[in-house]
């Protein structure tokens, strides 16, 4: 059997893996896309193996459409693609970014000497010296993504953010959305249709709301069903593309019987009219007479329930399969309208919207009510281009206030690029409300770093802090230990680990960081709520609400004070950022920032990323990030992480390196010169565009590029087989015998 | 497994616009559109080399389904145009050569492809908004109550297509019946939602064009043998025949019986049993004094037997397509149940004739409220018969189009000409505010606006093939051909006649000059409509729906070309 084995591995072959070849790939992949990034970026144009021609400036598609040999670039377009479809956004940064992190690692790995990576294994095949390292590289990314990435947010990046929110509840204005889409569009489809198209999604976005709290759940709708929410007409100009008020069905009508007033509409998912025979049945025939009375009493029956639904005063019947022609002839004659062949997305759109379920004739329900209905305002026939399609207005009963977009363009390719960068902005408007919970991430660190050697004393904020907040500090610290093991656990056992932790004197020295020790802070705070309270509160916004009714100045001051360790009071902190911001809204900012920055400073609590957290446009979040890693790597005593932030803050910059690329007035050394000199004299950043990003998307790009860093430096041996990779193996228990 | 193959890598180009293989396509492209435009263009003959379908033709919409075309950036193009066809039906070649001299004159100028988008966007909104707002002079009114500018309309659809090989008299025969077939589609009585009837196009292709005729109602081919039985009709009173129109098989056949088994006892016959029902259902027709019955598919011959004894007139198997038209045009319901006939879904025909043209044969069902009419189209040759029923299509859409939006386009160039000069016009008197909104330079918008009016005259260019001067005059801005042959000392006022929409004719006050050389820009100036209205000649009109969309969509197309960087070409 071992022999077997052996011969297997020989037949295939098998290949290491080499960082600089990787760093090849990834480039050639990042060329492609190069041009199309930032706002004077060009279109791509894909052909199909149909001969279908297709605009875009989507990075996945490009890069899935270039469907390279090598494993490892499948690999990374596989990652890209994950991320895409995850954020709509930022597949072109992704590869560039993930080239330039290559290109540095390898530049790190070549120069040897120095190198933190290299030094530990002296002996052996080189082979073995470079895996060895990659591995070792691959662990540093993978600590520096868990932890310092997070802290560098909460510390340093976070004062820079601007919330989208215009007020406490949320809400979010109009100027403000549209900046977001219109900078989202710049990056996805050509420069004549970007105004057109941001004014139609922030007008969508409008309209389908009914509530403004309803916000998620109506994202959360119109991205599940982007499909049935939208459709294409070609050979028209793309100045004709509107939002329809109500749902489109993409088919005509089978009959159609015009109706007034509220119309009641049925759902029916099979066919009215029953066969002879059904499935598992038989069907006996003794005699001629017989057969034909069996048809008679069938057609009879058909007629019985059209007359029923006649009665019940239904008018529209929807049907997701296709009907008899003898139903659609006593529709016609009782005033019935008949839709078929519903998909059953749209049957499930349809019942998601107005919470009803399909309608089943049987005898029993033939003679009793109806109440499975859906109300609408119209139900008419619409003719777009030369096509005739089912008008439907739904009033409506759930959080989407139903419409729909026609995209209007010359060509199928150009009203696909605009319906996939629509989909495309409302996936990353769901991301931007958002929020990184630290918390979420400490319970991982917390294990994580129990042996890490303890870079910071907080003991000076000690005298600060009373007595029972370090109990419930210990408390939560213990209680970490229990989520992080995935304990599950009772209130009741909580107490009791409360009272024991606050009986053991731990030493202070174990919270370790300062950051994370906020963070237990107010964990700690909303346990001793959660004590009261059975419910816990979800929305920060809320929390936070809360948490000042109970212990605002402690709470509130600690939390600054632990997160800014080194600066000596809080209250200076948070006047400098408002002064900060007031400079900022006089600077003439057409958003009312100074509200809103206010909030943010205000609501530092648990969150890394604020929900609604936006930064201006044109590299700004990678410059920052630049400068901060930079800083970090300056002072950071572990050389391994130091060298990994080095590089990761040196590929950064070849994002807006490619964004200042043509522009004359504002070219790349100037304008990050202007920003790293305002970052040194701690003002805000100059910004130079109108339009904001949001900071969730930038941050979750971060990780996944790292993700997929580490995804690949780890792999050591590529070994090509015959036939596909079979997921189970069942054929392994015979072999035994 | 053996079926599986590794993917091939995808072609990849990189600044595709300025390599010299899509600069010599699209000339080729242009070339071949350029030559088929207006009344005198060349005519193409599309064949496949392997002794099939020979077609000839200078329809844009023939012309761009024949050619096969590789390249990407043309099949954008081309399907673009196609797409536009597909809608409007008119304007095709307009706007494929639109499109195709501003990607050239565009790529001459060479800028950054956003600030030429941005330019020529803002150029293009200015064409719309004249041409939309009430103070644009190169478009009419369409005054419904005489049939002059409509037939006008229909004259130059037929007129730009030379294939179709009309004369004079036969392009006029041609126009007035389609006209008047168009007029037959139109509801007596106008409710809030009008629906357009529908002109069914019948093809008689062995006899001479001036026989072509129309006929209110419908004809329906019948074999020679079946016509000659036929017999006097059963009728309700003088004017009246009852119909049946029933849309399921009355050929005898079991329906479906689910998906479950079906046990049939033995001597039992199903068949006979249908067909029972059949004969009942025949009692009953003949009963409720039906004259007619129509199927959309078979009917069971003892059926067709037995009403026939009856003197009931049977016509089955006549498709789906006819089922419209023949329910709206007699008011009769499509019948789908053979067990229980409703009185009330019987329809009613006038009359019910024969007719006979050439070889063929038809049944002539003449409706009391004629909403359905049967084009029938003659033209001796095949080829020409084909091209001739795309025209008529072609005029039939534009008069739909102009209903719903009354106007039309000075035909013959002058559009283009005058739209030209008012552009001119108004980007040399262009606010600086507006340059700042767009974010460019005077002299940037000059250019981008020269290649844009470029564009358009050359377009008005193309109408002639013939070796002839094209000037423009510089009050109105219009199209004036002279002949190239003329001696050097004469006047260009002793050379021209008439404009190329046929509105203005030569007057003392006008000033020509040779189209698209320099000039000072001046403002095109409207006269008063009188003197063509009082005019016996037909002007030249386009459609101004399709022109407009045709004008966008050639602009917006240019942009996505010009805008392209990168070409990945999947190779599998």
């Amino acid at each position: 059997m071992l022999a077997c084995a052996r011969r297997a591995v020989s037949m295939a072959s098998a290949a290491s893996l080499d960082l600089g070849q990787l760093a090849q790939e990834a480039e050639a992949l990042a060329s492609a896309v190069r041009g199309a990034l930032g706002p004077r970026g060009g279109q791509v144009l894909l052909t199909r193996p149909t001969g279908e021609t297709l605009f875009t400036r989507d990075g996945r598609r490009v890069l899935e459409a270039l469907s390279l040999a090598p494993p490892t670039a499948r690999m990374m377009v596989a990652c890209v693609s994950m991320h895409h479809s995850m954020t709509g956004d930022g597949a072109k940064t992704f590869i560039i970014l993930l080239a330039k992190l290559l290109r540095g690692l390898q530049a790190v790995l070549d120069k040897r000497e120095g190198s933190p990576f290299c030094e530990d294994i002296q002996r052996g095949e080189r082979h073995q010296r470079s895996c060895h390292s990659l591995k070792q590289i691959s662990q540093s990314i993978m600590t520096f993504q868990t932890l310092l990435l997070d802290h560098v947010m909460a510390q340093d990046l976070r004062k820079h953010f601007l919330s989208a929110f215009s007020n406490w509840e949320g809400e979010i204005s109009r100027d403000t959305i549209e900046s977001i889409l219109e900078a989202y569009f710049c990056g996805r489809i050509g420069y004549s249709d970007q105004k057109l198209l941001s004014q139609l999604s922030s007008d969508f976005y409008y309209k389908c709301i009914p509530f403004k709290n309803d916000r998620n759940e109506m994202l959360n709708l119109v991205n599940e069903y982007f499909v049935e929410l939208h459709f294409a007409v070609t050979g028209l100009p793309v100045s004709n593309s509107r939002i329809l008020e109500g749902l489109i069905l993409p088919r005509d009508f089978a009959v159609y019987c015009p109706a007034g007033g509220d119309i009641r509409i049925l759902i029916v998912t099979e066919s009215i009219h029953s066969a002879l025979s059904a499935p598992g049945l038989e069907f006996v025939i003794n005699a001629e007479a017989q057969y034909q009375a069996s048809q008679i009493w069938i057609t009879k029956r058909t007629e019985a329930i059209m007359k029923h639904l006649q009665n019940s005063n239904i008018k529209v019947l929807l049907s997701s399969v296709k009907q008899q022609e003898i139903v659609i002839y006593y529709a016609k004659i009782n005033g019935i309208s008949i839709v078929e062949c519903l998909s059953s997305e749209e049957i499930s759109l349809l019942c998601k919207i107005t919470g009803i379920s399909p309608f089943i004739p049987t005898w029993d329900n033939i003679h009793s009510e109806i109440s499975e209905t859906m109300i609408a305002k119209f139900c008419q026939p619409l003719v777009v281009g030369s096509k005739r399609f089912v008008h439907l207005g739904l009033t409506r009963t759930c959080t989407f206030q139903p419409h729909c977009v026609i995209f209007c363009g010359p060509v199928h390719g150009v009203t696909e690029q605009h319906a996939s960068a629509f989909h495309g902005a409302f996936k990353m408007l769901q991301q931007l409300f958002k929020a990184v919970d630290l918390t979420v991430h400490c319970s991982w660190q917390h294990s994580d770093t129990q042996q890490k050697s303890i870079m910071e004393n907080i003991s000076c904020n000690g005298d600060k802090v009373s007595d029972q907040q370090l109990k419930t500090c210990m408390a939560e610290t213990e209680k970490q230990f229990i989520d992080s093991s995935w304990v599950g656990e009772n209130p009741s056992c909580t107490q009791t680990v409360v009272q024991k932790s606050s009986n053991l004197a731990m030493p202070i020295e174990n919270f370790e960081r300062d950051f994370m020790f906020s963070a237990l802070i107010h964990r700690g705070s909303s346990l001793r709520r959660v004590q009261k309270l059975p419910l816990k509160c979800k929305h920060p916004s809320e929390m936070w609400v809360k948490n000042t009714s109970e212990t605002i100045v402690n709470n509130h001051g600690i939390c600054n004070e632990a997160m800014t360790a080194k600066e000596n009071t809080t209250t200076s902190v948070v006047s400098k950022e408002i002064t900060a911001a007031k400079d900022f809204w006089k600077a003439g900012n057409p958003f009312n920032y100074e509200k809103s920055y206010k909030y943010t400073v205000q609501s530092y609590t648990n969150l890394v990323i604020q929900q609604g957290s936006v930064l201006p446009v044109g590299g700004n979040f990678e410059i920052l990030l630049h400068y901060y890693l930079h800083s970090y790597a300056k002072q950071c005593q572990e050389p391994k992480i130091t060298v990994v932030s080095t590089v990761i803050a040196e590929a950064l910059l070849s994002i807006p390196k490619i964004l200042y690329r043509t522009t004359n007035k504002n070219s790349f050394p100037q304008v990050y010169f202007k920003a790293t000199s305002a970052l040194r004299t701690n003002q805000q950043l100059p910004m130079s565009q109108q339009g904001l990003e949001s900071v969730y998307c930038k941050y979750q790009l971060v990780v996944s590029v790292l993700h997929c860093l580490t995804k690949l430096l780890t792999i050591d041996l590529i070994i090509g087989i015959r036939r596909l990779p079979q997921k189970t193996e069942d054929n392994d228990s015979e072999d035994d015998l | 497994m053996s079926r599986i193959e590794a993917k091939k890598p995808s072609l990849c180009t990189s600044e595709p616009l300025t390599k010299e293989v899509v600069s010599y396509s699209l000339s080729v492209l242009s070339g071949i559109l350029k030559s088929c435009y207006g009344p005198t263009g060349r005519l193409k003959q599309l064949h496949n080399g392997m002794g099939g379908y020979v077609r000839t033709t200078s329809q844009s919409s023939v012309l761009l389904g024949g050619l096969s075309i590789t390249h990407p950036v043309l099949k954008v193009l081309t399907a673009s145009v196609q797409n536009h066809i597909s809608r409007f039906s008119d304007c095709g070649l307009f706007t494929a050569i639109l499109c195709c001299s501003l990607v050239e004159n565009f790529q001459k100028i060479n800028f950054a492809a956003c600030t030429v988008t941005k330019i020529s966007r803002h150029l293009l909104s200015l064409c719309i908004d004249y041409l939309k707002s009430e103070a644009c002079v190169c478009r009419i009114a369409v005054d419904f109550d005489s049939i002059k500018t409509l037939l006008s309309l229909v004259h130059s659809v037929l007129a730009s297509k030379p294939a179709c090989m009309l004369n004079k008299t036969e392009t006029n025969h041609i126009s007035t019946l389609v006209l008047k077939a168009f007029l037959l589609t139109i509801p007596h009585t106008v409710e809030t939602n009008v629906v357009l009837g529908r002109c069914v196009i019948v093809p008689v292709k062995d006899k001479r064009v001036m026989d072509s005729t129309v006929f209110p109602g419908l004809l329906i081919e019948v074999p020679a043998f079946q016509l000659a039985r036929t017999f006097p009709i059963k009728r309700i009173s003088s004017s009246t025949i009852k119909m049946a129109l029933f849309c399921i098989s009355m050929s005898g056949d079991i329906s479906n019986t689910g998906e479950g088994t079906v046990i049939v006892h033995h001597g039992i016959s199903l068949e006979v049993a249908v067909l029972d029902q059949l004969l009942s259902l025949g009692k009953q027709l003949v009963n409720d004094q039906v004259g007619l019955v129509v199927c959309q598919k078979v009917i069971h011959p003892s059926l067709k037997v037995y009403l026939k004894e009856h003197h009931v007139i049977t016509i089955d198997r006549i498709g789906v397509s006819m089922m419209e038209p023949l329910s709206q045009m007699t008011g009769s319901q499509p019948i789908a149940s053979l067990h229980s006939l409703s009185p009330t879904y019987y329809g009613s025909l006038k009359d019910l004739r024969t007719e006979s043209f050439g070889s063929k044969h038809f049944l002539h069902l003449i409706p009391s409220d004629t909403l359905v009419c049967s084009l029938i189209l003659c033209n001796r040759n095949e080829m020409a018969w084909d091209e001739l029923k795309v025209a008529c299509q072609t005029a039939e859409h534009v008069l739909q189009l102009t209903i719903k939006q009354p106007l039309a386009l000075l035909g013959g160039g002058c559009t283009e000409t005058h739209l030209a000069s008012y552009i001119r016009h108004k980007s040399f008197t262009l606010p600086t505010s507006a340059l700042k909104a767009i974010d460019c330079s005077w002299t940037q918008y000059q250019l981008v606006a020269d290649a844009f009016c470029h564009s358009l005259e050359c377009v008005a260019r193309c109408l002639e093939h013939d070796d002839c001067e094209i000037l423009t005059d510089t009050v109105y801005g219009h199209f004036w051909s002279v002949q190239s042959e003329f001696p050097s000392d004469c006047n260009w006022s002793d050379l021209v006649l008439k404009c190329g929409c046929g509105i203005y004719s030569k007057q003392q006050n006008l000033n020509w000059r040779v189209l698209q050389s320099q000039c000072t820009p001046f403002t095109p100036q409207s006269c008063s409509n009188e003197s063509f209205v009082n005019s016996t000649d037909h002007l030249v009109l386009d459609c101004f729906t399709a022109k407009c969309s045709g004008l966008q969509v050639a602009v917006e197309t240019a942009n996505l070309i010009l805008d392209l960087s990168y070409i990945v070409e999947d190779q599998n």
